[in-house]
């Protein structure tokens, strides 16, 4: 009898946080399937819906100089950023993991840091720091310059990324068991060697994946892309920011509509490579989210 | 990069161990978060003691040292500001505690094995999607020409058009959308590596099911519930592009009022000081917060050991 009556509270509980997860997930939705929806009004505002849906938006976007400029200018400083944040992150994070010592806890501090400053504030210091006259050691005109073309803007998207690609390849490598590479330097393989054959060949899904995340994290960055942008480079995200203060037109969505599908093609990716690592899917999701 | 290249090829060589420090490979992260994070906030806290030179484009006189820019901070509209921005991030954290743990809960108890991955997949996406675009989407969504207003309207819900936008409500409502997925991640694997069978044990004992969720379920959790509420608080509270985009010039939020300073009206120095402010009293409030928690804790500890102490004195 109480057992009967347990199950049914039970089940109603099931269907109550059931129905409560659809909410959120509907909610969760919403904007995405407006933004996405909006791509195919008529109308030449934004956010105002007209049918019948067109097409017209999406071959408008790349008649528009201004934004197939921003586009180029996002590919190209995401990708610079990503190949800093994982040559730099990997080898950090991998150094964090099997060289432990007394500098592993300030650096773990100083990369918790740049996660969690606000990203206005290290906008606003990036800034003064590029247009102070301490860093420049003659580099105007070169694409070392601080204050001209991309440079400023990779350095910029670098930093969150870097930290990111920290903490999974350190989160990895701690996860890997080290006898392997002591087993390889006793049958005699130089450090070099056990590196390049054992370590990299174990770790690199976690990089890949890492590399990946820090990808689609600078094509997302928005508030430091905005404040160090150099003369005519300015990314999508900068751009369409820069626009909100005029009406945005359903090109605007049509544009961020494809790179939506850019940035699930990485995260799929990202999925393929972890789940071919044979990672589960709660343990992808812990890497994605960077716990 | 020619630096990197070459101590790669270095490698960990094993009879140089002892002389090369350990951190060598990490070397590069060092110089580049030291120069480009380090110097730069070490930058904007020099500035907050300086002063702005009159008809510049925002230079800063650091001839005398001075606390006055944080005297003005406290005094003028950025102190009413700050108590908006932290009573919206107390809000937002606890409405995404609120709506984030059940569906948290459900995905890692109720929701069926083969479509975990899925499910998480679905939380992750709109997560992934351009923050910039998805809190612009918002506009669309709570438009007052937009579609939303006028099915509720000829669904006779709604007596006029909506008028969220460039409200305290619209920035709430877009800060929980922004960070409610930072909530759901840490509980979901928090949960769902809680071991059912501690569960069961519970309920075997006796425990009924409210006992067993607040004495096994919520202690065991307590990791996620934490990383939650700071993974979210912190990135919330010096928010500035959902205040902006949402909020306009009524639902300000700090961040949105320091790059107004620093932009705008081109005063560095103050901007600088409530940039330090800020990142102090985000600090400051996990720090109080953490305390309490903690002697909270540490009383309920004592209170239900007494008990044990006792039976055994006895």
């Amino acid at each position: 009898m109480t057992a009967v009556v347990v199950r049914r509270k039970r089940d109603w509980l099931s269907f109550g946080l059931g129905s409560w997860a659809v909410v959120v997930y509907i909610f969760l939705f919403i904007p995405i399937g407006f933004l996405i929806g909006h791509s195919f009004t008529k109308s030449s505002a934004f956010e105002v819906w007209a049918g019948p849906p067109t097409l017209k938006w999406y071959p408008k976007v790349f008649d528009n100089d201004q934004l197939t400029n921003a586009i180029t200018a996002s590919f190209k400083t995401a990708f610079g950023a990503t190949i800093v944040a994982t040559l730099i992150g990997s080898l950090a994070g991998i150094t964090m993991a099997r060289r432990k010592g007394r500098w592993t806890k300030p650096f773990l501090v100083l990369v918790l840091l740049v996660l969690v400053t606000p990203e206005i504030v290290d906008a606003f210091g990036l800034l003064r720091w590029f247009v102070s006259n301490q860093l420049q050691f003659n580099l105007e005109g070169t694409i070392f310059s601080l204050r001209e073309g991309l440079l400023p803007l990779i350095i910029g998207q670098s930093l969150f990324s870097t930290a990111v690609v920290i903490l999974i390849v350190r989160a990895r490598m701690e996860g890997l068991d080290e006898t392997l590479e002591q087993a390889a330097e006793d049958l005699y393989a130089t450090p070099r060697r056990a590196f390049m054959q054992i370590t990299l060949p174990l770790v690199s899904p976690a990089v890949f994946a890492a590399a990946l995340l820090a990808f689609t994290l600078s094509l997302d960055n928005t508030i430091v892309s905005n404040f160090v942008n150099t003369p005519g480079n300015s990314t999508l995200p900068a751009y369409v920011f820069g626009k909100t203060k005029s009406v945005l037109g359903p090109d605007i969505a049509a544009a961020s509509t494809m790179m939506l599908l850019v940035t699930l093609v990485a995260l799929g990716l990202v999925v393929v490579v972890l789940k071919r690592a044979g990672d589960s899917s709660s343990d992808i999701a812990a890497t994605i989210t960077g716990q | 990069m020619t630096a990197i290249s070459t101590s790669l090829d270095l490698g960990p060589p094993a009879r140089r161990r002892l002389r090369a420090p350990k951190f060598l490979l990490a070397i590069p992260g060092w110089i580049w978060f030291l120069a480009f994070f380090a110097a730069p906030l070490g930058l904007v806290v020099y500035n907050s003691f300086g002063t702005k030179i009159p008809g510049t484009a925002g230079d800063v006189s650091m001839d005398h040292l001075t606390l006055d820019r944080y005297r003005e901070s406290l005094n003028s509209t950025f102190f009413s500001v700050f108590k908006t921005t932290m009573q919206i991030s107390y809000i937002g954290t606890l409405l995404c505690f609120a709506i984030g743990f059940p569906v948290a809960y459900w995905l890692a108890t109720r929701a069926s094995a083969r479509f975990k991955g899925v499910l998480l997949g679905l939380v992750i996406i709109p997560f992934w999607t351009n923050f910039l675009i998805r809190t612009l989407s918002w506009t669309i969504v709570l438009s007052p020409e937009g579609y939303l207003s006028h099915q509720l309207q000829s669904w006779g819900i709604l007596g006029g058009p909506i008028h969220i936008l460039a409200t305290k409500t619209a920035v709430q409502i877009g800060v929980v959308y922004n960070y409610l997925p930072l909530m759901i991640f840490p509980l979901f694997v928090a949960l769902d590596r809680l071991d059912p069978t501690l569960r069961e044990a519970s309920k075997d004992l006796g425990a009924d099911p409210v006992r067993t969720f607040l004495r096994v379920t919520v202690p065991l959790a307590m990791p996620g519930i934490v990383a939650g509420l700071l993974l979210v608080y912190i990135p919330l509270a010096g928010d500035y592009l959902t205040a902006k985009i949402l909020g306009k010039a009524k639902g300000n939020m700090a961040g949105a009022f320091i790059a107004s300073q620093v932009i705008d009206a081109q005063n560095v120095p103050s901007g600088a000081a409530m940039a330090v402010i800020l990142i102090l009293l985000i600090l400051g409030s996990i720090l109080a917060v953490g305390g309490i928690g903690l002697a909270i804790s540490k009383l309920l500890g004592l209170a239900r050991r007494v008990d044990v102490v006792e039976a055994s004195v006895r």
